[in-house]
C-alpha cells in the first residue's frame, strides 16, 4: 500500500498507482480540463433534477404508473438525454 | 429498478426523495450496462491496438488494462459519471436518513426486547480501513454517527439505491445464494454454529438463520451503529441473531467454536495484514469438519485483463483501496495459508437465486463445469449477475 506523500492522492491506494489519475484536488481526474469532471456531475444532478419534474408531471397529469412502466419510462428517458454519450451516437447529436 | 427495505426502519419518503433514488438507480444501470459495454468496445477497437503497438503484444494485466484505457473517451465518461452516481447514492440515503433518524431510533427501540442481542466493545480499536477511509465514497465511512443507527441506515438505504435490485429486495441475494449452494451441495452439512464476519448490517447473515434455522448464529463487524442497526433489523424480521463488534482478524471466540465462518464483500476491504489474520483466526475458531466459506470478487489471476481491470476500477476510483491487493492474491493460497489443507479448498460460481431461481442454483450444483469464473459476468453487479464463491474445510 502506497502512502507516497508526494503524490496527491488518497492516503491508501493500491501499490504502482499512476502519479496522473488524481488532480491537484487528491481526488480522480479523468479529463484533461479538471472542470470537465465537474461539469459531467452539474449534467448528471441536472438530469436528475429533470426527471423528480417528469415524475411530478405524471402524478399531476394523473399518469401514475406501475413501477414497471415507470421504470421503461426513467430508462427510455437517461438513454435519450445520454445518447450523445454512447460510442455509436456521437454523431447523433 | 431500487427496492422497497422489508423492514420497519424502512424510509418514508417524500414523492421527491423516491425519484430522486430512482434515477440514481437508473443511471448506475446505464453505467454498468451501456457505458460498460462501450468501455468494452473501446477497449478492443481502441485501447488494445495501441497498446499493442507501441508494446509489441496486448495488455496481460489488469495494470495493463488500466494503462491502455486511460485518456480513451469511453473510460473518461464511463469513469467521471460512475463517479458521480456513487456519490449521488450516498446524497440520496444521506439527507433521508438524517431527516428520518429519531423515527428509526422510535422503531428499533420497539424490537428491542425481541429474540437476538448485539454486545458492542467501546475500547475496540476501530480498524483504519473502517473509519480512516471514506469507503466507497460512503461520508463518515462505517463509523459516522458513532452508536447511532446513522452509518447503518444509510448503508441499508443507499445500498437499496445502489444495487439496482440486483440484490433482492431484503439486500440479502448473496447470502441467499450462498446458503443456497452450500445446502444443496453439501446436505449432510448441518451447521449448528455459524460465524458472519465483516456483517455490516447483517443483510447477508439473516439467509444463515432462514437456511439452518436450529443454528445458533453470530455476526461480528468492528462498527458499533452498524451493529446496532443489524440487530434491530433483524428483529424486525423475526431473525434471532447475536450481534457483537469485534474485528475479523482478532476475534474474541474460543478455538473450535464454529460449524461454518462466512463472510461477503468484506475480505477486499481488509488490508494484506489484516486479511491474512482473518483466515487464521477462521481456522482457529472453525471446529474439525467446519467450513469456511468467502463470497468474494474473483481474483486477477481467473480473469483477462480488461475484466480484471473493471473490477480492480474501484481500488484507484470508488475508495476502495485494499480491492486490487485482494484481487491479486489467490484464494487457495490465502486458505492454505490460514491453516486448511490445500485438498480441502473449492471454489464455485452460483447464479443470483432471485434473478435465475432455486432451478438455476441446483444446475450450478450439478455442473462442476459451471464454476469457471466468467471474466463477462462473475462478480459484476449488472445483467446477467453471478456470484463467486470459496472456501476450505478445515480437516
Amino acid at each position: 500500500m502506497s502512502a507516497d506523500t508526494q503524490n496527491p492522492g488518497p492516503a491508501f491506494k493500491p501499490d504502482d498507482t499512476p502519479k496522473e489519475i488524481y488532480g491537484p484536488d487528491g481526488k480522480p481526474q479523468f479529463f484533461d480540463d479538471p472542470g470537465m469532471d465537474r461539469y459531467v456531475a452539474v449534467v448528471m444532478n441536472m438530469a436528475q433534477e429533470m426527471w423528480v419534474q417528469e415524475e411530478r408531471l405524471m402524478a399531476l397529469e394523473g399518469l401514475e404508473a406501475s413501477a414497471a412502466d415507470r421504470e421503461a419510462k426513467l430508462k427510455e428517458f437517461i438513454d435519450r438525454i445520454f445518447a450523445p454519450l454512447r460510442e455509436q451516437g456521437s454523431d447523433d447529436i | 429498478m431500487g427496492v422497497i427495505l422489508q423492514h420497519l426502519m424502512k424510509p418514508e419518503l417524500t414523492a421527491e426523495e423516491a425519484a430522486r433514488g430512482r434515477f440514481v438507480s437508473g443511471i448506475r444501470a446505464f453505467i454498468l450496462n451501456d457505458l460498460a459495454g462501450d468501455l468494452r468496445t473501446a477497449y478492443d477497437k481502441r485501447a488494445a491496438p495501441a497498446f499493442a503497438r507501441d508494446k509489441g503484444r496486448p495488455p496481460e494485466t489488469s495494470n495493463e488494462a488500466h494503462q491502455a484505457l486511460r485518456g480513451d473517451p469511453a473510460f473518461n465518461i464511463y469513469s467521471a459519471m460512475r463517479v458521480q452516481a456513487q456519490k449521488m447514492v450516498w446524497h440520496a440515503s444521506g439527507d433521508v436518513v438524517a431527516r428520518d433518524i429519531e423515527r428509526l431510533e422510535a422503531e428499533a427501540v420497539k424490537v428491542a426486547n425481541q429474540p437476538g442481542s448485539v454486545k458492542l466493545n467501546p475500547d475496540l480499536d476501530i480498524p483504519r480501513n473502517v473509519d480512516a477511509i471514506e469507503v466507497h465514497l460512503m461520508p463518515g465511512s462505517y463509523t459516522r454517527g458513532g452508536e447511532s443507527l446513522e452509518a447503518g441506515a444509510v448503508y441499508d438505504q443507499g445500498l437499496a439505491v445502489f444495487s439496482m435490485g440486483l440484490m433482492g429486495a431484503n439486500l440479502d441475494d448473496i447470502g441467499l445464494s450462498m446458503a443456497a449452494y452450500v445446502k444443496g451441495k453439501f446436505p449432510d452439512f448441518k451447521p449448528q454454529s455459524i460465524l458472519d464476519t465483516g456483517c455490516t448490517i447483517g443483510h447477508n447473515t439473516l439467509p444463515w438463520k432462514q437456511t439452518y434455522p436450529d443454528a445458533k448464529v453470530e455476526a461480528i463487524d468492528a462498527a458499533a451503529g452498524g451493529l446496532r442497526y443489524a440487530s434491530a433489523r433483524a428483529k424486525m424480521q423475526g431473525q434471532d441473531v447475536n450481534f457483537a463488534q469485534m474485528s475479523a482478524d482478532a476475534l474474541d471466540y474460543p478455538d473450535d467454536s464454529f460449524d461454518l465462518v462466512f463472510s461477503s464483500m468484506f475480505l477486499h476491504e481488509l488490508s494484506k495484514k489484516a486479511r491474512a489474520a482473518a483466515f487464521e483466526e477462521a481456522y482457529r475458531v472453525l471446529k474439525p469438519g467446519g467450513l469456511l466459506l468467502h463470497m468474494e470478487l474473483p481474483p486477477n489471476d481467473q480473469m483477462n485483463a480488461f475484466d480484471g481491470f473493471y473490477l480492480d476500477w474501484d481500488s484507484w476510483y470508488n475508495s476502495e483501496p485494499f480491492y486490487k491487493g485482494y484481487r491479486d492474491e489467490s484464494p487457495p493460497a490465502l486458505c492454505e495459508a490460514g491453516g486448511f489443507g490445500p485438498d480441502d479448498y473449492f471454489q464455485f460460481v452460483v447464479p443470483s437465486i432471485g434473478i435465475y431461481g432455486e432451478e438455476a442454483v441446483a444446475q450450478a450444483i450439478a455442473d462442476e463445469g459451471a464454476n469457471a469464473v466468467d471474466s463477462e459476468t462473475t462478480g459484476r453487479l449488472a445483467e446477467g449477475i453471478m456470484w463467486f464463491g470459496f472456501g476450505a474445510w478445515k480437516r
